[in-house]
């Protein structure tokens, strides 16, 4: 019983609260038109905290599998109470219309220890008009 | 030549009593439109402890404490929580483990514990307590050392 309670005591402080992230992103919902065969889509992750954070913009489709958008910047550091533009091509790969997600995540610090990564995701529709 | 004037004065300002002053109203319209927006901030992370059995981590049990985050939002999203692919564990853990993520809700929208995608319909701010349980089965036990999962809290 009282190697339970050490093992208790142990994974209570290697798990005890540490240094967390999260963000906001606008807009969430979109729908584009192109004349291309790719659409762009302008976010704006914005870091509700008062000291920096890193943050990464990543696009899924439907089933939140990656998809190969050009993203600019993928990954920077954002100052507190701070958003900033980012631009998202998405390609349509031969379709006439794709549905993405557009994810901003919270990435921690190397030094930094995280269990809630937040994630804020976008549902944006592209149409491809000929 | 005076009384001229005067005369044509005067009926010149009995001419201009009668007069209304034309004037038109306008409507000025103002539209706005809010899309759905949402902002999590993550108040605070969670601690897992091991049940008297060994065979649960989670933060359910005694001692242990969910962890915490805010969120804002207009309503018109979905909060949902990933499945745990990220983790750290002890080497003398060679043990499959089962981690099972869980989030619940309460201020501007009451959601009972959950592991599954739930609409948030109410705008205001809610705060949302995140739970992880790790289980092993069989005759495996967790073992000494340092345990780190996280959460994915998604808002979309």
């Amino acid at each position: 019983m009282k190697k339970v309670g050490i093992l208790a005591a142990v994974l209570a402080i290697a798990l005890s609260p540490l240094a967390a992230t999260g963000q906001s992103m606008t807009p969430m919902r979109g729908e584009v038109r192109s004349f291309t065969d790719a659409f762009a889509v302008r976010v704006f992750p914005g870091n509700p905290y008062d000291q920096r954070i890193r943050v990464e913009v990543h696009v899924y489709d439907q089933d939140f599998q990656p998809v190969a958008a050009r993203i600019t910047p993928s990954a920077f550091l954002l100052a507190g109470q701070a958003s900033r533009p980012v631009l998202v091509v998405v390609p349509f790969d031969g379709a006439t219309e794709r549905k993405v997600r557009i994810c901003t995540e919270s990435i921690p610090f190397p030094s930094e220890q995280t269990q809630i990564r937040a994630q804020i995701c976008g549902k944006f529709f592209g149409h491809r008009r000929s | 030549m005076k009384f001229f004037r005067a005369v044509i004065g005067a009926a010149l300002l009995v001419a201009c009593i009668d007069q209304t002053a034309s004037a038109a109203t306008g409507n000025v319209l103002f539209n706005g439109t809010i899309t759905a927006t949402c902002t999590i901030t993550i108040n605070s992370n969670g601690t897992m402890t091991v049940s008297t059995n060994l065979q649960s981590l989670s933060s359910h049990n005694a001692g242990g404490s969910a962890g915490s985050a805010q969120v804002d939002t207009t309503g018109g999203v979905t909060l949902s929580v990933d499945p745990v692919t990220t983790t750290t564990v002890p080497a003398s853990d060679v043990t499959a483990t089962t981690w099972t993520p869980t989030f619940a809700t309460s201020g501007a929208q009451t959601i009972a514990e959950t592991g599954t995608a739930t609409a948030l319909t109410v705008p205001g701010t809610s705060t949302v307590a995140v739970n992880l349980a790790g289980t092993k089965g069989g005759s495996n036990r967790f073992s000494a050392g340092n345990y780190q999962a996280t959460v994915t809290l998604r808002c979309e």
